[in-house]
């Protein structure tokens, strides 16, 4: 029972990821591979307080969020210069230099060792020290990221963004400050992927570089790309058919490593027939084509 | 110290060159990044791998480790790109399915071959010649040698043949270039295979001198990528000096920094470059959005 209580918060964790980063690349347009940096800043902003300060759930969440808007204005800044493939490889940088801060930074990280003991979540003085709680709280937050995302990108903002999506110079023309709307939606989108990595930590109570690298981020991006960028429910599909299909393969009987190995093979391979026969994705809008 | 640190730089200066050669050639025929280059680099090591365990000697199993890789790219270009060019896709759709192919080929090694490191050195680790204070192997002064040779030879090829002429045709403008009566299909074709063959070659030297693991090829491909970038893409002489810019950056920086930071020092340089001249140190300018 744990373990499907365990696949259903990952799919949380991942919906939460999924729809923040559809903001940035599937509504803005700004295809991005370094949301696995956002999910490890909120990730280690929730270890580091809370083992050395002894600070709550909530502040914990607070603090990471102003982290990743600080590393949104970073990484949304070479968007105002660059498009397209060049700034994917921009963001592709970002997220090295993030992940070797994680892996290198020893005296603040532990580096590779990652940082045990993490404790669980507590929210009000209650606290989330079972599967069952945390999926309630992992599910709040998801639905919270979903609803935001959803409020936005239906607003008259969301239309401006999609605009920019569309034909960059043409909203510049209806006047629209196209560079000050890039660096809030990464803002906004970083903050949201924070609160992911908040979750887990306190879910997995351990952290270490390896949950944030590059792969990371290019599996979240496939989650949104082979869902529908610009939409919502395409890349929620995604999170969760890529989450549980390959938890099937254990049930086959391989061990663990082939299993590995399978399912990057399993999302690689579905990346590329998307791309191939429909390259807007399960239900998506953005078909990427410019 | 410092010559023993310029002669590393120097070696794995050269092997980025030779990743980033074959990279910016593909990307400039035809305008996408294709990621999927770091595991035709793996693929080169690991096919030179496979022969030898088959009992081949090196000398049969490199050349044919590299025709395998050659045509391996070959296949990517005409099995996933070409069908995608003829829908039009954009360069976003081709870069996604590259990073796709990427994880497939990679995942495959390691499923094959398993994730420990492999070696094809044979004979014992030897101390190395003095040179002016550095010690260098004697398959470390090939790497130099084969990388520069390389290079120059593709230098002569792109200005004299009529291949590598309309190679930069194509660049230059595909359209134009078909209306001339360039076969672009066949020249694309060729520059993915001559790519894949320059790959292989980088890859194989290199695990002649230290080992290979099935990642080997990310990290080669993310140097190839700064070191395209940095010398400005399409240009070889470009490719060269990115290839040393990158090279230099990670060992001379230890000089000064932690080694842990090398790689650190290295994405910096990319984002300096995207940021304030995208168009590298010889390269054209990088389109805008336009109208």
């Amino acid at each position: 029972m744990d373990y499907i209580l365990h696949i259903l918060i990952l799919i949380n964790i991942y919906i939460i990821l999924v729809v923040s980063l559809d903001l940035i690349a599937g509504y803005t347009g700004m295809l991005s591979i370094a949301h696995a940096a956002f999910y490890g800043i909120g990730a280690y902003a929730t270890a580091l307080l809370s083992l050395h300060f002894q600070t709550n759930f909530l502040f914990n969440m607070l603090f990471g969020i102003v982290g990743a808007a600080v590393l949104g204005v970073i990484i949304a800044f070479p968007s105002l210069r660059i498009h397209d493939d060049y700034f994917v490889i921009a963001t592709f940088g970002f997220q090295m230099i993030v992940y070797s801060i994680f892996n290198n930074w020893i005296d603040l990280t532990r580096g590779p060792l990652g940082i045990p003991g993490i404790p669980v979540a507590s929210l009000f003085g209650f606290n989330i020290d079972n599967h069952w709680k945390f999926l309630v709280l992992s599910a709040i937050f998801a639905f919270l990221a979903y609803l935001l995302v959803h409020k936005l990108v239906n607003s008259p903002y969301g239309r401006v963004l999609k605009a920019i999506r569309e034909d960059e110079v043409f909203a510049e023309s209806l006047g629209k400050n196209v560079n000050s709307y890039k660096i809030q939606v990464f803002v906004i989108g970083g903050a949201i992927a924070s609160v992911a990595g908040n979750l887990y930590a306190h879910y997995i109570t351990f952290i270490d570089p390896t949950s944030f690298t590059i792969l990371e981020s290019i599996l979240v991006i496939s989650m949104v790309i082979i869902g529908g960028a610009g939409s919502l429910r395409g890349p929620i599909i995604g999170a969760v058919v890529l989450v549980i299909l390959p938890e099937a393969l254990r049930f086959v009987g391989l061990p663990s490593s082939v299993a590995a190995n399978l399912r990057q093979i399993f999302y690689g391979s579905l990346m590329v027939l998307t791309m191939l026969y429909r390259p807007q994705g399960l239900i998506g809008e953005f078909n990427l084509q410019k | 110290m410092f010559s023993q640190l310029f002669v590393n730089g120097l070696i794995a200066g050269s092997i980025y060159a030779l990743v980033a050669l074959g990279f910016g050639l593909i990307y400039s025929t035809t305008r996408f990044f294709h990621f999927a280059h770091g595991a035709v680099y793996a693929a080169g090591a690991y096919l030179t791998y496979a022969c030898w365990l088959l009992g081949l000697s090196l000398y049969i199993a490199i050349p044919l480790a590299v025709i395998g890789t050659a045509i391996l790219g070959g296949l990517i270009e005409i099995g996933v790109y070409r069908p995608l060019r003829k829908k039009n896709a954009s360069s976003l759709i081709l870069l996604l399915a590259s990073l796709g192919l990427f994880i497939v080929i990679q995942n495959l090694i390691s499923l094959i071959f398993g994730d420990n490191t492999k070696t094809i050195r044979s004979g014992a680790v030897t101390e190395g010649l003095p040179i002016f204070g550095a010690r260098i192997t004697p398959i470390q002064i090939t790497i130099i040698v084969v990388s520069g040779l390389l290079l120059l030879l593709c230098w002569v090829f792109m200005k004299k043949t009529k291949m590598g002429k309309a190679m930069r045709a194509v660049a230059n403008d595909p359209e134009l270039a078909r209306v001339v009566g360039i076969e672009s299909d066949q020249v694309i074709l060729f520059t993915f295979t001559l790519g894949s063959t320059l790959a292989a070659i980088g890859a194989i030297l290199i695990s002649l001198d230290t080992d290979m693991t099935p990642m080997m090829g990310f990290y080669a491909l993310l140097m190839g990528v700064v070191a395209v970038i940095a010398g400005g893409i399409g240009s070889i002489p470009g490719a060269a000096l990115g290839g040393l810019l990158v090279g230099m950056a990670q060992h001379l920086g230890v000089w000064k920094i932690p080694t842990q930071w090398q790689d650190t020092i290295v994405f910096l340089i990319l984002i300096f470059f995207l940021l304030f001249r995208p168009q590298g140190f010889l390269g054209r300018v990088v389109k805008k959005a336009a109208v």
